[in-house]
């Protein structure tokens, strides 16, 4: 596969490592919070580790600009969010009504665009939506009508990769999300392309081939990495990457029994080690 | 420990069964009500209808009036109640916490500490809504909140399709900017007395104090205190762990307001209420009437029987003292509800005095020799003179 797609960034690479989503009561019994700590509380906590985080639940439910600004205020000013578009955009389209969903969308993240804390759109597509000439107009006017903001493509299928879609997507100046999961037929497949001068987005899901399509979060990310995987990651794929952008993010997804903050660290003092962070 | 509570809500339940089974119905106004007779009244509609200002128990001329183009369909309680039964058969594999409400496409989930097993709150519900989507045809509002009052009032804020989270430590902060009325909890009686002070909106009775409030709503003051609050600890009962209540229930052929007649029939529905508590060795504790009007408007009273019976005398009396209540208007009377709750198993106690133990031990012997004849001889083999 071709990674060419890149421009040579004059300002050191500025990396940040985090997890996907930060709400999960079991993290309390894997002592990343400590005990008692309340669901309202725990971004704060959060925070005291980490300085970004990929919101899970705009996928869930469609963003509020109160509820997000009352989150924003929970942290310091130099922490930063990536947030995941809202499913009725990616899973559940309606073909109606998607462009009035993009503008409420629109709206409800406008706190984080205002203080500059939105480091990235997570517009994450399931193995479903597959590279057919409808999706491709789908996903074109998707992105203009999200145009201006840092817009970021994960796909799950593997027919989206291919270099026409990457030179797109180059043309747009939108990130192309690579991620780490199982080896498994059909998935999209581990690569290092650079679409965007300005962002690198990396999520890491985990490898577990037999959970991963139970439809049970809890089997589907349960995965811890080693050392070693973390290492190799580093170095195949975070270095050069860190050559071709202004900056990166990284994201762990495997929540379960706070295997992800765990793993999230552990990257941090490779990458620090490394003189990447 | 935090809660974890789910509320699914099939909007318009009856009518979305309807449309499971005739998808022509989609997006057409439905009015579901018994009968085409004229004086039939609404039991459920679609939004569509009730965009058009048509409302539960209003009279069918009157709705049909208002939409012309309705369809309009008798209520099958059985279809309803078989969908409600699968739904609730989705949702148990979730939790063994679930409240269900009679036929009405509620249902509250407690999934309190199953994340382990089952992943976050909002995963499950998401999962479980596109589960009752994909094999029920049905659409529900879902809402995630730490209790049932602010995960019902999220459900009525994105009414008919959507979802709403409410986080934990969140539940002031979602209610305040919300009109009183879609408040649990919040009665009737309170919004006119709410409004009488021109408060609308619950920021606005956030901001009041307990003994502000206890002024001019007594004992109602504590509850409307928390409601604003989001404050409810009330539990997600088990699965048919529901409060046990036996109620019954008369449509008057044409409506009236003859007072033999209605103590004719009262009667009737104590006798049937009573054979029902006898027949599961209960007693009721408090026995409440339920009288629907001519014009649409309904009216329910309680009363306290003490202590608590199974006896059809002792019930007609309490009943007695509780639709006294009720029946205040002279607007005739068009549907008269009695149910009997706080059930218990009978007092042992006896009566201090022989003389009201002999009248109790009489009228035992009475409904005793009745449930007799009508056990070897059919329901109407005997009955009661004032019933005649």
């Amino acid at each position: 596969m071709d990674n060419t797609h890149s421009h040579a960034p004059t300002l050191p690479c500025r990396v940040r490592v985090g997890t996907s989503g930060y709400s999960y009561t079991e993290w309390i019994d894997a002592k990343f919070y400590p005990p008692g700590t309340r669901t309202g509380s725990m971004l704060a906590c959060y925070a005291e580790t980490f300085n970004i985080t990929e919101l899970n639940y705009t996928w869930y439910q469609m963003p509020r600009s109160q509820a997000i600004e009352r989150m924003r205020r929970k942290v310091p000013p130099d922490f930063s969010f990536a947030a995941k578009l809202t499913r009725t955009l990616t899973h559940d389209i309606d073909a109606d009504t998607w462009r009035k969903q993009a503008l409420q969308y629109r709206d409800g993240i406008a706190p984080l665009m205002q203080t500059r804390q939105l480091a990235a759109i997570l517009i994450q597509f399931p193995k479903s939506f597959t590279r057919t000439v409808q999706n491709r107009k789908y996903l074109a006017l998707l992105l203009d009508e999200l145009a201006g903001l840092p817009a970021a493509v994960e796909f799950r299928h593997a027919s989206w990769a291919t270099d026409r879609v990457f030179a797109e997507l180059e043309k747009r100046r939108t990130t192309l999300v690579a991620v780490d999961e199982p080896d498994l037929p059909g998935l999209f497949p581990c690569l290092d392309v650079v679409t965007s001068p300005h962002l690198f987005y990396i999520r890491f899901h985990g490898r577990n081939a037999k959970g991963w399509r139970c439809g049970n979060m809890q089997k589907q990310f349960d995965y811890h990495y080693s050392d070693a995987e973390l290492r190799q990651w580093s170095d195949l794929y975070i270095k050069p990457m860190t050559g071709r952008t202004r900056s990166g993010i990284i994201f762990f997804n495997n929540h379960v029994r706070g295997q992800a903050p765990d793993n999230a660290r552990h990257l941090i003092r490779i990458l620090t080690e490394q003189g990447l962070m | 420990m935090e809660r974890a509570i789910i509320h699914l809500n099939v909007a318009d339940f009856a009518v979305a069964v309807e449309r499971v089974i005739d998808p022509r119905l989609a997006g057409r106004p439905v009015i579901i009500a018994p009968g085409k007779a004229s004086r039939a009244a609404v039991y459920d509609m679609s939004d569509e209808a009730y965009r058009s200002g048509i409302r539960k128990g209003m009279l069918l001329g009157r709705a049909v009036r208002l939409r012309r183009d309705a369809a309009v369909i008798v209520p099958h309680m059985d279809r309803y109640d078989r969908a409600m039964h699968a739904l609730l058969k989705q949702a148990l594999p979730y939790s063994p916490l679930i409240e269900s409400g009679p036929d009405d496409g509620h249902l509250f989930m407690d999934v309190t500490g199953t994340h382990r097993l089952l992943g976050p709150p909002v995963d499950i519900a998401w999962r479980l809504h596109r589960q009752i989507k994909n094999d029920l045809g049905l659409n529900p509002i879902w809402s995630v909140a730490p209790n049932k009052l602010v995960a019902k009032a999220a459900s009525r804020l994105v009414k008919p399709v959507g979802e709403y989270i409410v986080a934990s430590g969140d539940e002031s902060r979602a209610l305040a900017p919300l009109s009183l009325c879609l408040v649990p909890g919040i009665e009737k009686a309170d919004l006119i007395r709410l409004h009488e002070f021109n408060l609308t909106h619950v920021f606005q009775v956030a901001a009041l104090s307990l003994t502000q409030l206890e002024m001019p709503f007594g004992r109602r003051a504590p509850s409307i205190y928390k409601a604003v609050r989001g404050i409810d600890g009330s539990p997600v009962l088990p699965v048919g762990q529901s409060p046990p209540v036996i109620s019954v229930g008369h449509e008057f052929s044409e409506d009236t307001n003859d007072a033999p007649a209605l103590e004719r029939h009262m009667y009737r529905l104590v006798e049937q209420a009573g054979h029902s508590l006898r027949k599961r060795c209960l007693a009721a504790r408090r026995i409440g009437i339920c009288l629907n009007y001519t014009d649409g408007k309904r009216c329910i009273r309680q009363a306290r029987a003490r202590p608590a019976t199974a006896n059809d005398l002792d019930l007609f009396e309490v009943a007695g003292r509780a639709l006294l209540a009720a029946w205040k208007r002279r607007v005739r009377i068009r549907h008269l509800a009695l149910v009997c709750d706080g059930l218990v198993f009978p007092p042992a106690q006896m009566a201090l005095f022989e003389n009201d133990r002999q009248h109790r031990e009489k009228r035992a012997g009475v409904v005793g020799a009745m449930d007799a004849v009508r056990h070897r001889f059919g329901p109407g083999a005997i009955h009661m003179g004032r019933t005649l």
